[in-house]
Order: C-alpha cells, then sequence, then structure tokens
C-alpha cells in the first residue's frame, strides 16, 4: 500500500499547494503488503487504477443525499465517523475490509460482494482524503471503472448535508448489460443503504435523494479488452477452485 | 486559509479558446466552469485550453468537474488541452488517469502550437 503525499513545505523546497497532502502519491499498480482478516486479495494485488475515462459504458454521474436535520454535526465531524465506521454502513452483501491505517490516502478497501447471488471480490484506493470528503478509485476489474466521493458540506439553513458523488461507468461490456438491466438499480439501492445508515447513525430517518445524468452516452468499445480483467468471472473461478486450495493446504499442513 | 472562489476568462485565438482559470477547483466551481465553457464553445473552436497557471488548489470534486468538460468536449469533437500545470497537479492528473486523455503542455505556445486552425 502507499502512503499519503509528504506534508507541505520543507525547508528550502518549493512550496507544496495546500491539497498536496490529501491526494495519494501515484503507483503504477496496486501493491498489497497486508491483507486485512476476511478479505480476498484475487483482483487487487497488481491491478492498474481505472477513472471515469478508461471503462467500457455509457459515463454517468450520481448525486445521493440526506439531510441530517435537527443533528447537531459539522462536516468534518460526519465524514471522520463515516471514515472510521466505513464497513459497518454497508450492506450485508457488500462487505469492505479496510487496512489498518482505514480510510486515509492510497489505502486500499477490499471489498466482497454479492451481486446477483454471485460473488465480486474487489477493491478500491483511496486517492483523496481531506477533513470533509474523500474520494476512492476503481482498479482493473472492478464493476465501474471511476471514482465515488463520500462528503459532507452545510447547506443553505445551516443543515449538515451527507453526500454520495459517483462519476463512473460500467468497466467491460458483461458489466454494462448487467448495470442496463438491474446493476445499477442495486447500486442505486447500496449508496441509499449506506447514507440511510450513516443518518441512522446520527438517529436521523431522512429521504435520501438521488440527482443523475448521462454525461456521456457513448460507450467506448475500444475497452472491450477490459473483459479480461472482469472480477466477477475470476471471482467465480476462485471460489470454484476453493475446495482444491483447501486440500492442498490440508496436505502441506501434513507433510509439514 | 481564505478560499479562492475560481474564476474564469475566456479569452479566444486564432488556433482556439483559452480558459484563464484563477483559485480553487472544487465543487463550488462548477457553475463558474460551466459558464465559461459554454462561453468558449460559442465560437466553435476545434480546440479549448485550459491555463491552471493561477489554480493553487483542485480537490477530487474538482477534478471530477474537469471529466465533465472533457466528457462535453469530446461529444462535440473537441480537443481538451492543459497547460500550466505545477507538477504537483501533473501528478494528479496522473494519479486520476485524466492524462491519458487531456494533453498537457507546459505552455500556452506549446498548447496553441499543437492545435489546428480554428
Amino acid at each position: 500500500m502507499t502512503e499519503a503525499s509528504p506534508p507541505p513545505e520543507e525547508k528550502g523546497e518549493k512550496q507544496q499547494p495546500r491539497d498536496a497532502a490529501y491526494w495519494a502519491k501515484r503507483v503504477e499498480r496496486l501493491e498489497v503488503s497486508a491483507v486485512p482478516d476476511g478479505a480476498a486479495n484475487v483482483n487487487v494485488q497488481g491491478r492498474r487504477e481505472v477513472g471515469a475515462l478508461q471503462g467500457f459504458g455509457q459515463l454517468w454521474q450520481k448525486t445521493y443525499r440526506v439531510r441530517l436535520t435537527g443533528v447537531e454535526t459539522t462536516p468534518e465531524e460526519t465524514v471522520r465517523i463515516w471514515k472510521e465506521r466505513f464497513p459497518e454502513f454497508q450492506p450485508p452483501n457488500s462487505r469492505f475490509y479496510p487496512s489498518m491505517a482505514g480510510v486515509a490516502p492510497g489505502e486500499v478497501l477490499f471489498i466482497s460482494a454479492s451481486v446477483g447471488g454471485m460473488p465480486v471480490h474487489t477493491g478500491v484506493r483511496v486517492i483523496y482524503a481531506d477533513d470533509e470528503s474523500f474520494t476512492v478509485m476503481t482498479p482493473e476489474g472492478h464493476p465501474e471503472s471511476g471514482w465515488n466521493t463520500f462528503s459532507a458540506y452545510t447547506d443553505e439553513d445551516g443543515t449538515t448535508v451527507a453526500q454520495i458523488q459517483s462519476l463512473a461507468r460500467a468497466n467491460d461490456p458483461i458489466y454494462e448489460i448487467g448495470f442496463r438491466i438491474v446493476g445499477a438499480t442495486e447500486q442505486e439501492r447500496l449508496w441509499t443503504h449506506v447514507l440511510k445508515s450513516l443518518s441512522a447513525h446520527f438517529g436521523v430517518n431522512e429521504p435520501v435523494t438521488l440527482e443523475k445524468a448521462c454525461v456521456d452516452p457513448k460507450v467506448q468499445w475500444s475497452e472491450m479488452k477490459n473483459l479480461w480483467h472482469n472480477a466477477g468471472a475470476r471471482s467465480m473461478l476462485y471460489t470454484m477452485a476453493g475446495p482444491g486450495r483447501w486440500m492442498r493446504g490440508l496436505m502441506r499442513r501434513r507433510s509439514t | 486559509m481564505a478560499v479562492r472562489h475560481l474564476e474564469v476568462e475566456v479569452r479566444r485565438e486564432p488556433k482556439g479558446a483559452v480558459l484563464d482559470l484563477r483559485g480553487e477547483i472544487n465543487g463550488f466551481a462548477q457553475q463558474a466552469l460551466d459558464a465559461a465553457y459554454a462561453e468558449a464553445e460559442e465560437g466553435d473552436p476545434e480546440t479549448i485550453l485550459l491555463n491552471f497557471e493561477e489554480v493553487d488548489y483542485i480537490n477530487s470534486t474538482g477534478i471530477a468537474l474537469i471529466v465533465g468538460l472533457l466528457a462535453r468536449a469530446r461529444a462535440s469533437k473537441r480537443s481538451l488541452s492543459a497547460y500550466g500545470l505545477s507538477d504537483h497537479y501533473v501528478e494528479i492528473f496522473n494519479i486520476t488517469r485524466l492524462s491519458d486523455f487531456v494533453s498537457v503542455f507546459p505552455d500556452e505556445k506549446s498548447a496553441l502550437s499543437e492545435a489546428k486552425p480554428a
């Protein structure tokens, strides 16, 4: 895993912009030094990150919001709790496994999800994190290619609003078909659940609003090749090979 | 530190339109960026240049706004280029892989020399 960029300004060095400490360092490929208990490092190690421009499908921007009405919390406090309890706010079929460092620039979060009953092991990397927001970017093979930004702000009447904004497209043609049939709705349920859980933590039961816009309606046929990394297909093979791995492990233990 | 909301001026050059960006590119920048981009498009230029020389803060929401501009440029078959990025922001373009799609030049002269005449 990588570290955050160094803090700005050492004596004699050129002054870094204020945002420098919030961005992760660039990596050519994801490197995982430790896998959290329960996580599967199947489609993370060695994968390149992919943004909203690299995937196959239509590019969508979706913004989910919930108002934390009647709660005295600041955007900073909201995001601090969100970072600390990120895995707890997920639905049961989408488990996140943060590293020991938690949600911090450069850290990888492993994901084990069930999509239509099929296992999908993948992850995301935190590319940006400040006191009021954090952003994760997907690797090759993830169902989506893009970013999710989790943030909070104070609206005109002084209420703190928690927001998730995704800017992403399906990574390959199979995912694109899946998203068009049922996946997009499932994904909207997922992020609605996360905001509902966050607001419930504050004792709030407000509706979650969703705004969505198709930023680029074209599919990118040049990205057909992304099929090779499809995490769903690879996770299925990994699951099918589970008994074999167990047998090999057992034999190894007996021989030592 | 005081927030410097984004200000954008649109210039027209023989080989394209230039958006001179000044301040911070974050969630508050959307209106200014969208309005300036729409103004730049009015002359139907083949190339739109983003001048980052006076930009001193970009967060991840700001990067998403730039992706939005890029999507608009591609939809109308325009080229979108950038110049005046500090080393730090070149790195951010690399991290987010924006650099796969946005040509980055050191200065306006080199950016315009690559642009096709309007």
